[in-house]
């Protein structure tokens, strides 16, 4: 569920398509908000989608993460017994936000003397994940994450350690987050990293994130598990590597990404040279673009030049706590079909950003191996390493 | 008119960074009084709330000293007034 669609399907399409899915904000008010672009989800209608008793549970970050593991779990071919055994983690940035607003719209605007029953376990950051649990039959380990930007990223890489480990064969993982309501857009220009412009990543003339909504959800599978039921793989989960800046609230430290690449890289037994794409943290800020850059070049070396490096963000924004399981599967399909996602909206390279972006057009290529950066405000950092599946 | 911001400004700076005000003139140095871009940010936050404007992000960008910011900011209220 993204601003490029419904579907992992209209996903892919747009992205092959170099389609971004920016453009002006619905269904808020925005005559005094500053910045009126965001990349919202398309024709969606909860109605069309949830029928009409359970609605009054479901957030609509919630609603996101049950249709994005609904088509994941549709996909995977799963038995209900597999699910009952199975885990499910889910990152979110800011969990419930819509009914927050809505409760404090009637308590402290409209003076009312009570809000409905249902607020906290609508609007809890679990909500989403419990709801999964819930209606799939989930009985493993189950809760959320929450790491800013890299929520997602990180999700996916407990959920490996759980496979690993042998907690459990399957895990639901990804991350979702709707944050389009006028209070956080108000806080979100008030940080002053918002473009009224588009998301341009590494352009000359980039001027700030562009806020995206969604989910994504991808079954992981060990391997033997995988094997035994016969599951079509879409690419082998190598490695995650995690790290912290422990330096600014804000500002990204390139040591930080650098770390958690190599950790990556290390722990799915790779060498910078195997990398043949990484699909980059990418937010279009002044900031990371440059950050990023160099602690790719610090990691690869003379490899960087080989790299092709995009930032997909430029198509379904910063989905915030889903944007790691968008950008993971944006990662698994450009493996998956030998095609690089572009980075959108480029213009010319802003300084400091001199490696091969994929500007405006997918390419075509083979790629066996690829990492996937998400690099959170509060220096916390996940990256994922993947290696397209054994053919 | 400009003399009222330079004073509230150097304020603000105070109360985000703790520094002596006699220290603060329109000469001094962003980067040497170790004003950060979320100092920045949130010194324009006080000023905005103070004076009831609304400051771009334009107008922020390549301002160095205190006096770039005073400037920038006087140009503001004359226009917002």
């Amino acid at each position: 569920m993204s601003a490029l669609g419904l579907s992992t399907r209209q996903f892919r399409d747009a992205l092959r398509q170099g389609k971004p899915g920016i453009g002006p904000l619905t269904g808020l008010p925005t005559e005094h908000l500053k910045v009126r672009i965001g990349a919202q989800v398309p024709a969606y209608r909860p109605q069309d989608c949830f029928a009409a008793a359970d609605l009054p549970l479901l957030d609509r970050f919630s609603q996101f993460a049950l249709l994005a593991a609904r088509e994941a779990v549709a996909d995977s071919g799963l038995e209900p017994t597999a699910l009952r055994a199975a885990a499910a983690v889910i990152g979110t940035g800011c969990g419930g936000k819509g009914t927050d607003e809505e409760t404090y719209q009637r308590l402290y605007r409209e003076a009312r003397p009570r809000v409905h029953p249902l607020t906290i376990p609508k609007g809890m950051p679990s909500a989403a994940v419990s709801q999964l649990s819930m209606q799939l039959g989930i009985t493993g380990p189950v809760f959320s994450v929450a790491s800013a930007c890299a929520s997602a990223a990180h999700a996916v890489g407990l959920a490996l350690i759980l496979i690993r480990s042998g907690v459990v064969d399957v895990a639901l993982a990804g991350g979702t987050d709707a944050p389009f309501t006028f209070g956080l857009m108000k806080a979100w220009e008030a940080l002053r990293v918002l473009s009224t412009d588009t998301c341009r990543p590494f352009s000359k003339d980039r001027s700030g994130l562009v806020l995206g909504e969604g989910a994504a959800v991808v079954v992981l599978e060990s391997r033997e598990s995988a094997r035994r039921r016969g599951a079509v793989l879409h690419a082998e989960l190598a490695g995650c590597g995690m790290s912290a800046d422990a330096a600014h609230i804000t500002d990204p430290s390139v040591a930080g990404a650098a770390r958690a690449m190599r950790a990556a890289l290390a722990d799915a037994a790779l060498l910078p040279a195997d990398v043949d794409y990484v699909n980059a943290h990418g937010t279009g800020t002044l900031a990371n673009d440059v950050s990023e850059t160099r602690a790719l070049h610090q990691v690869f070396g003379d490899h960087a030049a080989r790299l092709a490096v995009s930032s997909t963000k430029s198509m379904h924004g910063h989905s915030l706590g889903a944007a790691g399981a968008h950008e993971l599967i944006a990662t698994v399909l450009a493996l998956e079909e030998g095609m690089m996602p572009p980075t959108a909206n480029f213009t010319e390279a802003g300084e400091g950003c001199d490696l091969d972006y994929v500007p405006n057009e997918a390419r075509q290529g083979r790629l066996r191996v690829a990492l996937s950066n998400s690099f959170a405000f509060g220096g916390l950092n996940a990256v994922l390493a993947l290696r397209a599946a054994d053919r | 008119m400009a003399q009222d911001i330079e004073n509230e400004l150097i304020k603000a700076i105070v109360r985000q960074k703790k520094l002596d005000a006699a220290t603060i003139n329109r000469g001094s140095l962003l980067t040497e009084l170790g004003i950060t871009s979320l100092d920045a940010i949130s010194i324009v936050y006080d000023i905005e709330e103070q004076f009831g404007i609304e400051v771009p992000n334009e107008a922020l960008q390549g301002l160095q000293t205190v006096g770039d910011i005073v400037d920038s900011l006087t140009r503001l209220i004359e226009d917002q007034a």
